[in-house]
């Protein structure tokens, strides 16, 4: 049985063919993790794959066992030295992704083969963890037909060699696929996490619990978005867009930080009354729990709660785009129950040894105006009128004493410095005020009417306690650069700024150019994959079953499933299985055939072994047809049959047929006798 | 992924119920009637994956990973048209059987035709028995495939259903079937090659006189040997001597041979092992020679039909 062997073997091989797009599919695959994995991992990868091709040419061998254990475990040394949690997302998406790039190593067979073919579409679906953008998913739908292809060749006969058509047959195959996806995308249920899982962390770009002076400078030079919103009815006027995500209550070392919230059940709170702006917010994902919203906002959404300071929370940290709909009461007040003395005490507190200077100054000026709405308007007046400027980049300030430094000496700063300027005044002064971070504004897509929100929208400003309204937002910004509430961050900063915030922002090119319109068109189809895609959650799945199927049963999903399902399934069996009209036949060919038919009626039937030539010899003698005219016919039809050019309507292929057709006469005949 | 066919593994039920389904015939075309398909041991895993993927989008909330998930179990699902459509419309005849003696392969050669059109890719047929071959329908519309089986005993050989199967394109899916083409191979018996005999006594009127003597009279006598005819045997000398001898007698030896079951000493199966062995021993120095079997006769002859039809007798010799 030595010929079973050899054979057997060659079954499980995997293919040239096969392997080169597995090793073609891997590097395609691993490409979009380099963005936000270490480089050592990319590195190890791409070792891997240099060794497995020199192993395809034949001039490396297989590494032997104590180098690929060796490997394994400098690997999983390498992932719990670089830092992040053992059991986070970022060190299991390593240890996948760096098994990929070993079994790699030791692919020899077929079953080899399909483990990586395998592993790859999970790292195709591992890098949506990360990246839900549309651009990320077109690319890692090419990737699943590269290894959709590297598959279909590993079942090809071993010699053939055509990547070219694997590739299309995967193609194919995945669109075909498309529409029964859709289908189950939009009826397969939507479930409530099962179990907690470790998120990734980090690395996003945001308003954060402690805020220093400079941080949100910093968070001016990112056009990265931060989330879009969609108004059910008008967007309301650009100086009301206050997005409010985290209060400051405490100040120290020059850093104002968050108080940790706490939930409130809120029983006899007056309810929010007067007009409302009922809005849904699409936020990108930030790994943390708070959301913004306009005041004063009333969460419509289960699993987002307001807490005490009216900032929204949701239940769980923002993984992907989430989105939670919001009515917001701009005239309600803010005041909760009322001020209590836990929370006077929290909204005046102050380190006293700090910014002398600043204490004084407030101190002199709260003599001179006895109120909190003469001392705040002294203030703005004071900040307007004075030598003070609005820039992105503010001299670098003392930790000690940074306030004193800002107010009298640089006078340069950003919507932290004066918001945080004016809190510490008020609270010197011992009138309850805080700091309120979140975003200003927003630009809105002309294609699809919602509301863009960018990084470089992130603000601060003051909130002030006032007995008879409640917290009462001051916005410093305000007074030394209107422009940046009425009109945005670029109308209010130095030609200079400007200039240094258009390269960062390609975003903000002002007028209608070409390049803004496009870019307007690519957000607004992003915003759509975000509203369809990335946002459908079992909220926006129960609306659409709802607008689809009316009431939502299960007999009645069920039913509309399997009917979506046939359907898109019958499509594609319809592209596979049609048969294509056959190919026009040579015009002799057909003549013969229908002459073959007319013959067949009369018992005269055409052996399996017969050229049409024998055949019409025998039926001719047969049918006793004079010799001579007989191979003359035979002669000309042996011509005419392999002569490519013969066109259906020609005087050769007239005479022919009439030839065939009195021979089919003479056979009628005969046979009736 | 191809594991060697089981042999024998059609129990009796399973293959009743396959005469019923795809009843037996020359010429066979695949169709919906007749193929059958099931996940591979693959197609479990990748279905375990999908799982998984279901899992970890349910978890991370991930639209995306969802949509993984749903795309993959789709492709499954269209896999499943793509494998049958690999085999639809294949017709497979037996055109050709050699046959071959006990101990050999016996050669069938199936002749598998596809519609025309789209190219069929990996393929293979065998008999449970047999190995498994890989057709070519990619490039050309007809493949013949030569396939051996053992010929373990002599008299017809008959591997029965024929497996024809295909894993493309992801080898997630096995498309099978078992298809009856009727197939049958003649097996001989295995030769067992003997010298043959100097001179066969013929009848007085066949043949050609080499005795000088011109007789057919007692001549001498010589010791018995095995094969000496025991009709000859004098047995009053046996009474005396213990040794057993027969007369001799001139007569007429013929170039025809006659080859006589009877004639032969052994078993059954090892008498026709001699005579296979000495017709194709005869065939080979081109000698006419006939066949006794029993009441059966071969008339002599010389020349590759007339071997095969001694062969074929020998073959079946005994067999209803």
């Amino acid at each position: 049985m030595v010929s079973s062997e050899s054979s057997h073997s060659a079954l499980h091989q995997i293919p040239r063919n096969s392997l080169a797009l597995l090793m073609i599919a891997q590097v395609v695959v691993l490409m979009p993790h380099a963005l936000h994995l270490s480089p050592w991992i990319v590195a190890v990868g791409l070792f891997c794959g240099f060794w497995r091709t020199r192993v395809y040419q034949g001039q490396w061998d297989y590494p032997r066992n104590w180098i690929k254990a060796l490997l394994v475990v400098a690997s999983a040394v390498g992932v719990a030295l670089s830092g992040s949690d053992v059991f986070s997302l970022e060190a299991a998406t390593s240890m996948l992704l760096l098994a990929f790039a070993l079994k790699l190593l030791e692919m020899k067979n077929r079953r080899d083969a399909y483990v990586v073919v395998f592993l790859s579409y999970f790292v195709i679906a591992t890098e949506f963890l990360f990246d839900q953008s549309m651009a990320v998913a077109a690319y890692e739908f090419g990737a699943m037909v590269v290894v959709t292809a590297a598959m279909v060749g590993m079942n090809q006969f071993h010699t053939r060699v055509r990547p070219v058509a694997s590739l299309r047959l995967a193609a194919g195959l995945v669109a075909q696929a498309l529409p029964l996806t859709v289908v189950l995308f939009v009826f397969f249920p939507r479930v409530a996490p099962l179990w907690t899982v470790p998120l990734p962390g980090g690395g996003t770009t945001g308003i954060s619990e402690q805020m220093t002076p400079g941080d949100i400078a910093n968070l001016t030079q990112s056009d990265q978005l931060a989330f879009r919103v969609v108004f059910d009815d008008e967007v309301p006027a650009y100086q009301e867009l206050y997005w409010r995500g985290l209060v400051y209550s405490d100040f120290h070392n020059g850093t104002w930080s968050a108080q940790k919230s706490r939930f409130v059940a809120s029983p006899g709170e007056p309810a929010a009354a007067g007009d409302a702006a009922s809005y849904q917010v699409l936020m990108e994902p930030t790994m943390r729990d708070w959301l913004y919203a306009l005041d004063r906002a009333v969460p419509e959404t289960p699993g987002v709660r307001r807490v005490a300071d009216y900032t929204l929370r949701s239940r769980d940290p923002v993984m992907s785009v989430f989105r939670y709909e919001v009515s917001s009461y701009p005239g309600a007040r803010l005041d909760g129950r009322g001020m209590t003395r836990a929370m006077e005490v929290q909204a005046t507190r102050y380190p006293v040894d700090d910014n002398p200077r600043i204490q004084a100054y407030a101190d002199e000026l709260w003599q001179r105006t006895g109120d909190i709405d003469g001392f705040v308007r002294s203030l703005l007046q004071q900040i307007s009128s004075g030598d003070y400027h609005y820039t992105l980049k503010p001299p670098i300030l003392p930790s000690e004493n940074s306030i004193d430094a800002f107010w009298f000496d640089t006078q340069r700063g950003f919507c932290t410095h004066y918001a945080g300027a004016l809190v510490f005044m008020l609270r010197s002064v011992g009138a309850p005020a805080r700091m309120v971070g979140g975003y200003q504004g927003g630009e809105i897509n002309p294609i699809t009417g919602h509301l863009v929100v960018r990084q470089y929208d992130a603000h601060a400003w003051v909130e002030v306690w006032d007995e008879g309204r409640g917290w009462r937002r001051v916005d410093p910004t305000q007074a030394v650069a209107p422009a940046r509430i009425e009109s945005g961050i670029e109308a209010a900063l130095s030609a200079e700024d400007r200039a240094e915030l258009a390269a960062m922002t390609a975003a903000r090119l002002g007028d209608w150019t070409l390049v803004s319109s496009l870019l307007n068109w690519s957000e607004s189809l992003e915003h759509r994959w975000n509203l369809w895609v990335i946002g459908f959650d079992a909220g926006s799945q129960r609306g659409l079953l709802e607008d689809l199927l009316g009431d939502i049963t299960p007999v009645r999903i069920g039913l509309a499933m399997l009917f979506f399902g046939a359907l898109s399934l019958s499509v594609a069996a319809l592209a596979l299985f049609w048969r294509r009209r056959p190919t026009r036949r040579h015009p002799v060919e057909r003549a013969f055939r229908s002459f073959g038919d007319a013959a067949a009626r009369h018992g005269y039937e055409r052996e399996v072994h017969e050229s049409p030539m024998v055949f019409v010899e025998r039926v001719g003698h047969q049918a006793r047809v004079n010799p001579a005219q007989l191979q003359l016919l035979i002669a000309q039809l042996e011509a005419l049959l392999y002569n490519p050019a013969v066109a259906w309507g020609s005087r050769e292929l007239k005479y022919l047929r009439t030839q065939l057709r009195r021979l089919h006469f003479r056979l009628a005949f005969a046979s009736t006798q | 992924m191809s594991e060697a066919i089981d042999s024998g593994q059609i129990s009796s039920r399973f293959g009743q119920w396959l005469d019923r389904r795809i009843p037996p015939g020359k010429r066979i075309t695949l169709s919906q009637h007749n193929v059958f398909i099931f996940p591979t041991r693959m197609g479990f895993v990748f279905g375990g994956l999908i799982v998984v993927l279901i899992l970890g989008a349910i978890n991370y909330q991930s639209s995306l990973v969802y949509g993984v998930a749903f795309l993959l179990g789709t492709m499954l699902l269209i896999g499943i048209l793509y494998t049958f459509r690999n085999l639809s419309g294949v017709s497979l005849e037996l055109v050709g059987t050699r046959a071959g003696f006990v101990g050999e392969d016996i050669g069938f050669d199936v002749r598998l035709v596809r519609p025309q059109g789209r190219g069929r890719e990996g393929i293979q047929i065998g008999w449970p028995d047999g190995i498994k071959q890989w057709a070519e329908l990619c490039d050309q519309e007809a493949d013949t495939v030569r396939m051996y089986v053992k010929g373990t005993r002599r008299g017809w050989l008959r591997p029965g259903r024929l497996l024809v199967e295909t894993y493309y394109p992801l080898g997630l899916l096995r498309a099978w079937t078992w298809v009856d083409l009727n197939a049958a191979g003649l097996v001989y018996p295995k030769p067992i090659f003997t010298d043959i005999p100097a001179g066969t006594y013929g009848r007085r009127d066949e043949g050609e006189l080499i005795d000088p003597l011109g007789s057919d009279d007692f001549t001498d006598l010589k010791t018995y040997l095995p094969g000496d005819s025991v009709k000859h045997i004098i047995w009053r000398s046996y009474a005396r001597s213990d040794e057993l001898m027969v007369k001799r007698y001139a007569s007429f030896v013929e170039p025809r041979l006659w080859f006589d079951l009877d004639q032969i000493p052994g078993g059954v199966e090892e008498r026709l092992g001699r005579l296979t062995g000495l017709a194709l021993r005869a065939t080979r120095l081109e000698r006419e020679f006939g066949l006794r079997l029993d009441g059966m006769e071969i008339a002599p002859g010389v020349g590759d039909a007339h071997l095969e039809q001694v062969l074929r007798e020998l073959a079946l010799y005994g067999m209803a």
